[in-house]
Protein backbone atom coordinates (compact mmCIF):
# COMPACT_ATOMS: atom_id res chain seq x y z
CA UNK A 1 0.00 0.00 0.00
CA UNK A 2 2.69 2.18 0.94
CA UNK A 3 4.12 2.62 -2.70
CA UNK A 4 0.94 4.20 -4.07
CA UNK A 5 0.02 6.46 -1.02
CA UNK A 6 3.11 7.99 -1.29
CA UNK A 7 2.70 8.66 -4.71
CA UNK A 8 -0.71 10.41 -4.25
CA UNK A 9 0.45 12.14 -0.99
CA UNK A 10 3.26 13.56 -3.13
CA UNK A 11 0.77 14.48 -6.05
CA UNK A 12 -1.29 16.25 -3.46
CA UNK A 13 1.06 18.17 -1.60
CA UNK A 14 2.97 19.55 -4.33
CA UNK A 15 -0.51 20.25 -6.41
CA UNK A 16 -1.24 22.27 -2.60
CA UNK A 17 2.08 23.99 -2.58
CA UNK A 18 1.56 25.71 -6.32
CA UNK A 19 -1.09 27.19 -4.87
CA UNK A 20 0.66 29.67 -2.87
CA UNK A 21 2.25 31.72 -4.93
CA UNK A 22 5.03 35.13 -3.65
CA UNK A 23 3.49 38.58 -3.38
CA UNK A 24 -0.10 37.63 -2.78
CA UNK A 25 -0.02 37.35 0.93
CA UNK A 26 2.93 40.13 1.67
CA UNK A 27 2.70 42.07 4.81
CA UNK A 28 5.30 44.01 6.26
CA UNK A 29 3.95 44.34 9.09
CA UNK A 30 4.64 40.90 10.07
CA UNK A 31 7.86 40.64 8.54
CA UNK A 32 10.04 39.58 12.15
CA UNK A 33 13.60 40.10 9.87
CA UNK A 34 12.77 43.87 9.76
CA UNK A 35 14.55 43.28 6.55
CA UNK A 36 14.14 46.39 4.12
CA UNK A 37 15.51 44.15 1.12
CA UNK A 38 12.27 45.12 -0.79
CA UNK A 39 11.47 41.59 -0.13
CA UNK A 40 7.84 39.56 0.25
CA UNK A 41 8.69 37.75 2.99
CA UNK A 42 6.73 35.27 4.03
CA UNK A 43 3.85 35.89 6.13
CA UNK A 44 1.55 32.92 5.28
CA UNK A 45 2.38 30.43 8.00
CA UNK A 46 5.21 30.81 10.21
CA UNK A 47 7.02 33.49 10.70
CA UNK A 48 9.77 32.40 12.46
CA UNK A 49 12.22 31.40 9.90
CA UNK A 50 13.62 34.19 8.83
CA UNK A 51 14.43 34.97 5.27
CA UNK A 52 17.94 35.60 4.14
CA UNK A 53 19.49 38.48 4.03
CA UNK A 54 20.31 38.63 0.54
CA UNK A 55 20.01 41.56 -2.16
CA UNK A 56 16.97 41.68 -4.54
CA UNK A 57 15.19 38.93 -2.35
CA UNK A 58 11.72 37.64 -3.23
CA UNK A 59 9.88 34.75 -2.04
CA UNK A 60 9.60 32.24 -4.94
CA UNK A 61 7.35 29.62 -3.29
CA UNK A 62 6.20 28.19 -0.21
CA UNK A 63 5.74 24.34 -0.27
CA UNK A 64 4.83 21.79 2.50
CA UNK A 65 8.73 21.61 3.36
CA UNK A 66 10.53 24.38 2.51
CA UNK A 67 10.21 28.19 1.21
CA UNK A 68 12.12 28.68 -1.86
CA UNK A 69 13.62 32.31 -2.12
CA UNK A 70 15.56 34.26 -5.21
CA UNK A 71 18.29 36.81 -4.78
CA UNK A 72 22.10 37.68 -5.57
CA UNK A 73 24.55 35.52 -3.57
CA UNK A 74 28.16 36.18 -3.79
CA UNK A 75 27.15 38.25 -6.74
CA UNK A 76 25.33 34.90 -8.14
CA UNK A 77 21.68 34.94 -9.24
CA UNK A 78 20.95 31.99 -6.67
CA UNK A 79 17.92 30.17 -5.04
CA UNK A 80 17.99 29.86 -1.22
CA UNK A 81 15.65 27.02 0.33
CA UNK A 82 14.79 27.36 3.84
CA UNK A 83 13.41 24.06 5.12
CA UNK A 84 10.29 24.91 7.85
CA UNK A 85 10.54 23.54 10.99
CA UNK A 86 7.78 21.07 11.71
CA UNK A 87 6.60 21.65 15.52
CA UNK A 88 4.53 19.05 15.63
CA UNK A 89 7.56 16.80 15.56
CA UNK A 90 10.01 15.98 18.51
CA UNK A 91 12.60 18.46 18.39
CA UNK A 92 15.43 15.36 18.25
CA UNK A 93 13.68 14.02 15.45
CA UNK A 94 13.17 17.25 13.53
CA UNK A 95 16.59 18.02 13.64
CA UNK A 96 17.84 14.59 12.11
CA UNK A 97 15.63 14.61 9.72
CA UNK A 98 16.38 17.82 8.79
CA UNK A 99 19.66 16.97 8.33
CA UNK A 100 19.49 13.94 6.31
CA UNK A 101 17.09 15.26 3.61
CA UNK A 102 19.55 18.69 3.27
CA UNK A 103 22.66 16.13 3.17
CA UNK A 104 20.41 13.74 0.54
CA UNK A 105 19.83 16.71 -1.57
CA UNK A 106 23.74 17.74 -1.60
CA UNK A 107 24.70 14.51 -2.10
CA UNK A 108 22.11 14.02 -4.64
CA UNK A 109 22.53 17.10 -6.62
CA UNK A 110 26.37 16.78 -7.05
CA UNK A 111 25.66 12.93 -8.11
CA UNK A 112 24.14 14.16 -10.70
CA UNK A 113 26.06 16.74 -12.21
CA UNK A 114 29.24 14.26 -11.90
CA UNK A 115 27.08 11.75 -14.13
CA UNK A 116 26.19 14.48 -16.52
CA UNK A 117 22.86 15.45 -15.15
CA UNK A 118 21.67 18.85 -15.34
CA UNK A 119 20.75 19.70 -11.62
CA UNK A 120 21.33 23.31 -10.21
CA UNK A 121 24.89 23.75 -8.71
CA UNK A 122 25.04 23.82 -4.63
CA UNK A 123 26.94 26.85 -3.37
CA UNK A 124 26.67 26.62 0.41
CA UNK A 125 24.83 24.42 2.41
CA UNK A 126 23.69 25.77 6.00
CA UNK A 127 22.63 23.09 8.89
CA UNK A 128 22.45 25.34 11.42
CA UNK A 129 19.08 27.42 10.19
CA UNK A 130 18.43 24.40 7.72
CA UNK A 131 18.96 26.24 4.67
CA UNK A 132 20.60 25.71 1.03
CA UNK A 133 21.90 27.63 -1.59
CA UNK A 134 22.00 26.70 -4.79
CA UNK A 135 22.34 28.35 -8.75
CA UNK A 136 19.18 29.90 -9.85
CA UNK A 137 18.45 28.71 -13.15
CA UNK A 138 17.30 32.20 -14.65
CA UNK A 139 14.37 32.23 -16.62
CA UNK A 140 13.57 28.68 -16.51
CA UNK A 141 10.13 27.53 -16.39
CA UNK A 142 8.92 24.45 -15.01
CA UNK A 143 7.40 21.69 -17.26
CA UNK A 144 4.59 21.80 -15.27
CA UNK A 145 3.82 25.20 -16.27
CA UNK A 146 5.02 24.28 -20.09
CA UNK A 147 3.08 21.57 -21.07
CA UNK A 148 0.03 23.79 -19.45
CA UNK A 149 0.79 26.63 -21.60
CA UNK A 150 1.16 24.26 -25.02
CA UNK A 151 -2.11 22.93 -24.11
CA UNK A 152 -3.63 26.11 -23.40
CA UNK A 153 -2.49 27.70 -26.29
CA UNK A 154 -3.33 24.84 -28.45
CA UNK A 155 -0.19 25.04 -29.89
CA UNK A 156 1.78 22.44 -31.72
CA UNK A 157 1.48 19.56 -29.06
CA UNK A 158 3.77 17.38 -30.92
CA UNK A 159 6.38 19.70 -29.54
CA UNK A 160 5.49 17.71 -25.69
CA UNK A 161 6.41 14.16 -27.53
CA UNK A 162 9.48 15.22 -28.12
CA UNK A 163 9.82 17.07 -24.23
CA UNK A 164 8.66 13.60 -23.16
CA UNK A 165 10.95 11.49 -24.64
CA UNK A 166 13.71 14.03 -23.55
CA UNK A 167 12.45 13.60 -20.25
CA UNK A 168 12.45 10.04 -20.77
CA UNK A 169 16.25 9.95 -21.63
CA UNK A 170 16.92 11.95 -18.44
CA UNK A 171 15.47 9.97 -15.81
CA UNK A 172 16.78 7.13 -17.51
CA UNK A 173 20.22 8.10 -16.92
CA UNK A 174 19.52 9.17 -13.44
CA UNK A 175 18.48 5.79 -12.91
CA UNK A 176 20.98 4.06 -14.50
CA UNK A 177 23.05 5.78 -11.12
CA UNK A 178 20.97 4.09 -8.93
CA UNK A 179 19.61 7.79 -8.25
CA UNK A 180 16.04 7.92 -6.92
CA UNK A 181 14.43 11.22 -6.95
CA UNK A 182 11.59 10.37 -4.88
CA UNK A 183 9.15 13.34 -5.91
CA UNK A 184 8.93 13.33 -9.47
CA UNK A 185 6.81 15.84 -10.89
CA UNK A 186 6.26 17.98 -13.72
CA UNK A 187 7.01 21.01 -11.26
CA UNK A 188 10.66 19.35 -10.03
CA UNK A 189 11.55 19.52 -13.81
CA UNK A 190 12.73 22.95 -15.47
CA UNK A 191 13.54 23.69 -18.52
CA UNK A 192 16.37 26.07 -19.10
CA UNK A 193 15.73 29.10 -21.32
CA UNK A 194 15.37 28.94 -24.56
CA UNK A 195 12.25 26.64 -23.75
CA UNK A 196 12.72 25.31 -27.33
CA UNK A 197 16.33 23.57 -26.94
CA UNK A 198 14.04 21.10 -24.66
CA UNK A 199 17.07 21.46 -21.67
CA UNK A 200 15.94 19.83 -18.73
CA UNK A 201 17.06 20.60 -15.18
CA UNK A 202 16.17 18.60 -12.62
CA UNK A 203 15.53 20.05 -9.09
CA UNK A 204 14.32 19.40 -5.30
CA UNK A 205 16.24 16.30 -4.23
CA UNK A 206 15.20 16.69 -0.90
CA UNK A 207 13.46 13.27 -0.76
CA UNK A 208 16.08 11.28 -2.95
CA UNK A 209 18.19 8.50 -1.97
CA UNK A 210 20.66 5.77 -3.10
CA UNK A 211 18.93 2.46 -4.63
CA UNK A 212 19.62 -0.13 -7.31
CA UNK A 213 16.34 -1.91 -6.57
CA UNK A 214 14.09 -1.63 -9.79
CA UNK A 215 11.39 -1.82 -7.24
CA UNK A 216 12.36 1.68 -6.13
CA UNK A 217 13.18 2.90 -9.70
CA UNK A 218 9.52 1.63 -10.37
CA UNK A 219 7.81 3.38 -7.57
CA UNK A 220 9.52 6.50 -8.88
CA UNK A 221 8.28 6.35 -12.49
CA UNK A 222 4.93 5.45 -10.63
CA UNK A 223 4.47 8.87 -8.54
CA UNK A 224 5.83 10.79 -11.79
CA UNK A 225 2.79 8.65 -13.91
CA UNK A 226 0.72 10.14 -10.66
CA UNK A 227 1.46 13.27 -10.74
CA UNK A 228 1.47 13.49 -14.34
CA UNK A 229 -1.61 12.07 -15.31
CA UNK A 230 -3.72 13.96 -12.98
CA UNK A 231 -1.94 17.57 -13.00
CA UNK A 232 -2.13 17.12 -17.00
CA UNK A 233 -5.44 16.26 -18.31
CA UNK A 234 -5.48 13.81 -21.21
CA UNK A 235 -1.86 12.68 -21.72
CA UNK A 236 -1.72 9.39 -21.47
CA UNK A 237 0.49 9.09 -24.97
CA UNK A 238 2.62 11.50 -23.78
CA UNK A 239 3.40 9.30 -20.60
CA UNK A 240 3.63 6.11 -22.43
CA UNK A 241 6.07 7.93 -24.83
CA UNK A 242 8.30 9.30 -21.99
CA UNK A 243 8.13 5.38 -20.62
CA UNK A 244 9.01 3.77 -23.93
CA UNK A 245 12.09 6.60 -24.64
CA UNK A 246 13.04 5.41 -20.77
CA UNK A 247 13.06 1.70 -22.02
CA UNK A 248 15.30 2.46 -24.91
CA UNK A 249 18.09 4.56 -22.84
CA UNK A 250 18.09 2.74 -19.82
CA UNK A 251 20.04 -0.28 -20.04
CA UNK A 252 18.16 -1.77 -16.99
CA UNK A 253 14.96 -0.22 -18.02
CA UNK A 254 13.48 -4.14 -17.96
CA UNK A 255 13.03 -4.94 -14.43
CA UNK A 256 11.78 -1.52 -13.84
CA UNK A 257 8.82 -1.30 -16.36
CA UNK A 258 7.79 -4.89 -14.97
CA UNK A 259 7.90 -3.39 -11.67
CA UNK A 260 6.00 -0.38 -12.51
CA UNK A 261 3.30 -2.50 -13.68
CA UNK A 262 3.10 -4.60 -10.67
CA UNK A 263 3.03 -1.40 -8.49
CA UNK A 264 0.13 0.50 -10.61
CA UNK A 265 -1.96 -2.84 -9.53
CA UNK A 266 -1.61 -2.36 -5.86
CA UNK A 267 -2.86 1.04 -5.47
CA UNK A 268 -6.10 2.25 -3.89
CA UNK A 269 -9.46 0.18 -4.59
CA UNK A 270 -7.12 -1.91 -6.59
CA UNK A 271 -8.18 -5.49 -7.17
CA UNK A 272 -5.36 -7.54 -5.20
CA UNK A 273 -6.64 -10.91 -6.38
CA UNK A 274 -3.73 -13.33 -8.46
CA UNK B 1 42.58 46.88 -8.41
CA UNK B 2 42.04 44.57 -5.73
CA UNK B 3 38.66 42.67 -5.24
CA UNK B 4 36.36 43.46 -2.44
CA UNK B 5 32.83 41.69 -1.95
CA UNK B 6 30.60 41.51 0.88
CA UNK B 7 29.28 38.60 2.32
CA UNK B 8 25.34 38.72 2.15
CA UNK B 9 24.68 36.78 5.08
CA UNK B 10 27.16 38.01 7.12
CA UNK B 11 26.57 41.91 6.92
CA UNK B 12 29.84 42.63 8.90
CA UNK B 13 32.25 40.81 6.88
CA UNK B 14 33.75 42.10 3.79
CA UNK B 15 36.32 39.34 1.63
CA UNK B 16 39.33 41.13 0.00
CA UNK B 17 41.36 39.65 -3.08
CA UNK B 18 44.60 41.02 -3.68
CA UNK B 19 46.92 39.39 -6.66
CA UNK B 20 50.55 39.82 -7.18
CA UNK B 21 52.45 38.54 -9.97
CA UNK B 22 56.35 38.44 -10.57
CA UNK B 23 56.66 37.43 -6.33
CA UNK B 24 60.73 36.74 -5.27
CA UNK B 25 59.97 35.66 -1.66
CA UNK B 26 57.39 33.69 -1.70
CA UNK B 27 59.32 30.82 0.82
CA UNK B 28 59.84 34.77 3.16
CA UNK B 29 55.81 35.08 2.80
CA UNK B 30 55.04 31.18 3.51
CA UNK B 31 57.32 31.44 6.56
CA UNK B 32 55.17 34.77 7.91
CA UNK B 33 51.93 32.82 6.91
CA UNK B 34 52.79 29.81 9.12
CA UNK B 35 53.92 32.26 11.86
CA UNK B 36 50.76 34.34 11.46
CA UNK B 37 52.96 37.39 11.26
CA UNK B 38 50.86 38.65 7.92
CA UNK B 39 47.54 39.16 7.12
CA UNK B 40 45.04 37.13 5.41
CA UNK B 41 45.44 34.01 3.83
CA UNK B 42 48.14 33.27 1.32
CA UNK B 43 46.72 31.12 -1.91
CA UNK B 44 48.15 29.66 -4.63
CA UNK B 45 46.26 31.47 -7.68
CA UNK B 46 47.18 28.60 -10.44
CA UNK B 47 44.23 26.65 -8.37
CA UNK B 48 41.94 29.00 -8.74
CA UNK B 49 39.43 29.79 -11.34
CA UNK B 50 37.24 32.47 -10.52
CA UNK B 51 36.90 35.12 -7.72
CA UNK B 52 33.56 33.50 -6.58
CA UNK B 53 35.36 29.90 -5.76
CA UNK B 54 37.09 31.96 -3.04
CA UNK B 55 33.84 34.01 -2.20
CA UNK B 56 32.51 30.64 -1.57
CA UNK B 57 35.07 29.05 0.15
CA UNK B 58 35.40 32.27 2.77
CA UNK B 59 31.66 32.24 3.21
CA UNK B 60 31.66 28.90 4.12
CA UNK B 61 34.72 29.44 6.73
CA UNK B 62 33.26 31.96 8.33
CA UNK B 63 29.95 30.34 8.83
CA UNK B 64 32.09 27.49 10.63
CA UNK B 65 34.21 30.27 12.32
CA UNK B 66 30.45 32.02 13.72
CA UNK B 67 29.37 28.59 15.08
CA UNK B 68 32.77 27.30 16.07
CA UNK B 69 32.65 24.20 14.22
CA UNK B 70 36.43 24.82 11.93
CA UNK B 71 38.15 21.77 11.04
CA UNK B 72 41.37 23.43 11.23
CA UNK B 73 42.48 26.39 13.95
CA UNK B 74 42.00 29.52 12.37
CA UNK B 75 39.54 31.49 9.82
CA UNK B 76 42.83 31.75 7.06
CA UNK B 77 43.52 28.20 6.91
CA UNK B 78 39.99 27.15 7.14
CA UNK B 79 39.56 29.38 3.96
CA UNK B 80 42.38 27.55 2.70
CA UNK B 81 40.45 23.85 3.62
CA UNK B 82 37.34 24.89 2.13
CA UNK B 83 38.88 25.23 -1.43
CA UNK B 84 39.73 21.48 -0.82
CA UNK B 85 37.31 18.99 -2.55
CA UNK B 86 38.12 16.30 0.41
CA UNK B 87 38.88 16.21 3.58
CA UNK B 88 42.35 15.94 3.98
CA UNK B 89 43.79 18.93 5.87
CA UNK B 90 47.77 18.78 5.19
CA UNK B 91 46.45 18.03 1.56
CA UNK B 92 44.50 21.29 1.04
CA UNK B 93 47.65 23.15 2.48
CA UNK B 94 49.69 21.76 0.27
CA UNK B 95 47.60 22.15 -2.99
CA UNK B 96 46.20 25.20 -2.30
CA UNK B 97 48.69 27.59 0.24
CA UNK B 98 51.48 28.70 -1.56
CA UNK B 99 55.24 26.90 -1.65
CA UNK B 100 58.37 28.31 -2.01
CA UNK B 101 59.17 28.44 -5.33
CA UNK B 102 55.82 30.40 -6.59
CA UNK B 103 55.99 33.32 -8.68
CA UNK B 104 52.05 34.59 -7.73
CA UNK B 105 50.33 35.15 -4.65
CA UNK B 106 46.78 35.78 -3.94
CA UNK B 107 45.96 37.41 -0.91
CA UNK B 108 42.13 36.34 0.64
CA UNK B 109 41.47 39.06 4.08
CA UNK B 110 38.63 38.87 5.81
CA UNK B 111 37.37 41.69 7.70
CA UNK B 112 35.09 43.11 10.20
CA UNK B 113 33.35 46.08 9.50
CA UNK B 114 35.03 47.34 12.77
CA UNK B 115 38.76 46.47 12.18
CA UNK B 116 40.28 48.53 9.48
CA UNK B 117 42.90 47.10 7.39
CA UNK B 118 45.70 48.77 6.04
CA UNK B 119 45.95 47.15 2.17
CA UNK B 120 48.82 49.17 1.94
CA UNK B 121 51.06 47.13 4.70
CA UNK B 122 50.20 43.57 2.90
CA UNK B 123 51.55 45.03 -0.30
CA UNK B 124 54.75 46.27 0.83
CA UNK B 125 55.77 43.16 2.34
CA UNK B 126 55.13 41.04 -0.93
CA UNK B 127 57.98 41.69 -3.15
CA UNK B 128 56.27 41.63 -6.53
CA UNK B 129 53.53 43.16 -8.64
CA UNK B 130 50.10 43.86 -7.78
CA UNK B 131 47.94 43.13 -10.44
CA UNK B 132 44.07 43.22 -10.89
CA UNK B 133 42.04 39.70 -10.34
CA UNK B 134 40.97 39.94 -13.62
CA UNK B 135 44.91 38.87 -14.86
CA UNK B 136 43.57 35.63 -12.70
CA UNK B 137 42.86 33.18 -15.53
CA UNK B 138 46.36 33.79 -17.19
CA UNK B 139 47.50 32.48 -13.92
CA UNK B 140 45.18 29.55 -13.84
CA UNK B 141 46.39 25.46 -14.25
CA UNK B 142 43.34 24.33 -15.65
CA UNK B 143 44.94 21.10 -16.49
CA UNK B 144 45.62 21.23 -12.37
CA UNK B 145 42.46 22.24 -11.01
CA UNK B 146 40.62 19.76 -13.56
CA UNK B 147 42.89 17.12 -12.07
CA UNK B 148 42.65 18.02 -8.28
CA UNK B 149 38.56 18.41 -8.38
CA UNK B 150 38.58 15.40 -10.47
CA UNK B 151 35.58 16.96 -13.20
CA UNK B 152 34.17 14.11 -15.29
CA UNK B 153 34.00 14.52 -18.63
CA UNK B 154 30.20 14.44 -18.97
CA UNK B 155 30.48 17.23 -16.04
CA UNK B 156 31.85 19.26 -18.55
CA UNK B 157 29.45 19.27 -20.67
CA UNK B 158 26.96 20.74 -18.31
CA UNK B 159 28.32 24.02 -17.11
CA UNK B 160 31.59 25.74 -16.48
CA UNK B 161 34.57 24.52 -14.54
CA UNK B 162 33.83 26.73 -12.06
CA UNK B 163 30.57 25.62 -11.40
CA UNK B 164 31.84 21.50 -10.78
CA UNK B 165 34.25 23.04 -8.43
CA UNK B 166 31.96 25.31 -6.56
CA UNK B 167 29.68 22.08 -5.86
CA UNK B 168 32.30 20.01 -4.43
CA UNK B 169 33.50 22.56 -2.44
CA UNK B 170 30.03 23.03 -0.88
CA UNK B 171 28.96 19.16 -0.70
CA UNK B 172 32.24 17.80 0.58
CA UNK B 173 31.03 17.61 4.11
CA UNK B 174 28.29 15.01 3.17
CA UNK B 175 29.46 12.86 0.27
Amino acid sequence: MRPARRGLVMAAASAGADGVRAGEAADPAMDETGNANGAAAAAVGEPEAEAPPLPGLQLVHQGAEARVYRGLFLGRAAVAKLRIPKRYRHPALEERLSRRRMAQEARSLLRCRRAGISAPVVYFVDYVTNSIYLEDIVGSITVQDHINSVQRSENDTSSLLTLAEKMGEVLARMHDEDLIHGDLTTSNVLLRPPVEKLDLVLIDFGLSFISGLPEDKGVDLYVLEKAFLSTHPDTETLFQALLKSYAAASKKSGPVIKKLDEVRLRGRKRSMVG
Amino acid sequence: MELTHGLELFPDCTVTLLLFNHVKNAAALRKKAMEGSIEGALINPAMIVDPFQILVAANKAVHLHRIGKMKTRTLNAEIIFSLSPNNNISDAFKKFGISDSDTAVLIVLVVDKEKTVNLGDIVTQVEGQQVSLNELPQLTDTARVKKMYKVTPQEEKLGTLLDSIVCRMSTKDVI
